[in-house]
């Protein structure tokens, strides 16, 4: 019956410690690590299918380059608001 | 003025740390003694180079564009092909030949200003980015701003351009007004917002990597005498350090064509709003 408590007792402690132990380091890097997932898979997607575009006609490559750029400029946009916060919030 | 940027890592125990991380960015970016005065106004570095960008870009255009040679030279026919481009790619290719033209003086001054003023992140004993303080972004989005929504309600009228988008006739009723309340704030506020940002953190994250890579790279190869063996993490940092440098440089065209393109974009949409 000793054990059984003392088992109890130390799952108290762990359970307490974990509730009110610190987690050190800054909030704003997790939410900028948080932030810069979408746009990175975001881009990926942008430059994928520009290179698709690109490669089934060659003879479109200007626009398509260019509307690539655009799209990759929207996208990036969520990444360094997330930057900016990092060092602003 | 290469002092500002030591300073602001001379407080690196190269013996017990790994990287020097500048303690305080600020002072990466903020220069406060001024070079000199004039009533009240303090001439500081950025002031400087702010005036250095212009004078480069203005005596770039004249030597370039100066006399107009059967065979030009190799500088004139760079000054030309740029000149060029951004007449042909962005004005003309994306505003449309009608109306093209009459935009190119703002895009290409825009152009060249920003071409510089970044390139200046990677410009050796100058190694500042004027767009990375939030002024200079944050004053060209608000010219293009004015530029744009002045253009939309002169050519389309207070309702095609005003009414039409925050009531559109295309979308059916139960999310016209939703749509309008996201194409409102899209248009009148994110805008220019994400397009001082967008020039303004590319230019801050850069000049961050450079400083933090090339500094950690030249102080722990530099104290090679107190650290010994040590000192060959300087020489991780520098060869990484040399190679954001040259994306840096990419990064730093690549920003200026965009913030130019994104004002032309901006607008064209003005001009032919959508039905």
């Amino acid at each position: 019956m000793d054990a059984v408590y003392a088992v109890a007792q130390g799952a108290l402690v762990l359970a307490q410690a974990g509730l009110t132990g610190e987690i050190s380091g800054s909030l704003n890097l997790v939410g900028y690590g948080l932030a810069a997932v979408g746009p990175g898979i975001g881009i990926g997607i942008v430059v994928g299918n520009a290179i698709t575009a690109m490669v089934r006609q060659p003879e479109m490559e200007g626009t398509v380059r260019t509307t690539m750029f655009l799209g990759i400029a929207f996208t990036e946009a969520l990444a360094l608001i997330g930057f900016v916060l990092f060092f602003i919030g | 003025m290469g002092d500002v940027t030591v300073l602001a890592v001379s407080a690196c125990d190269v013996e017990g740390e790994v990287i020097c991380a500048p303690t305080d960015i600020n002072e990466l970016f903020e220069f406060t003694t001024p070079l000199f005065s004039i009533g009240g106004f303090n001439f500081t570095r950025t002031v400087f180079l702010i005036f250095a960008a212009m004078a480069i870009v203005l005596g770039a255009l004249f030597v370039g564009l100066r006399r107009q040679q059967l065979v030009p030279s190799r500088f004139e026919i760079a000054i030309e092909s740029l000149v060029g481009f951004v007449r042909d790619d962005i004005a003309k290719g994306v505003i449309g030949t009608a109306h093209g033209m009459r935009y190119l003086p703002y895009l290409l001054s825009l152009f060249f200003f920003l071409l510089v003023g970044n390139v200046f992140k990677v410009t050796p004993l100058i190694n500042f980015p004027i767009s990375s303080r939030m002024a200079i972004p944050a004053f060209l989005a608000m010219v293009t701003w004015v530029i744009f929504v002045f253009v939309g309600f002169a050519k389309n009228g207070f309702k095609h351009y005003f009414i039409d988008t925050i009531w559109p006739k295309s979308v059916p009723l139960a999310l016209r007004w939703l749509v309008g309340l996201i194409e409102l704030v899209s248009i009148f506020v994110l805008r220019p917002i994400t397009l001082a940002v967008r020039l303004f953190a590319n230019m801050v994250a850069g000049h961050l990597m450079l400083t933090l890579l090339l500094v950690s790279g030249v102080l722990f190869l530099g104290g090679v005498g107190d650290i010994g063996i040590k000192a060959g993490i300087g020489i991780v940092w520098f060869v990484f350090g040399l190679a954001i440098w040259v994306f840096e440089l990419v990064v730093a065209i690549l920003q200026a064509y965009i913030f130019t393109l994104l004002s032309a974009v901006y607008i064209q949409t003005s001009l032919e709003p959508a039905h």
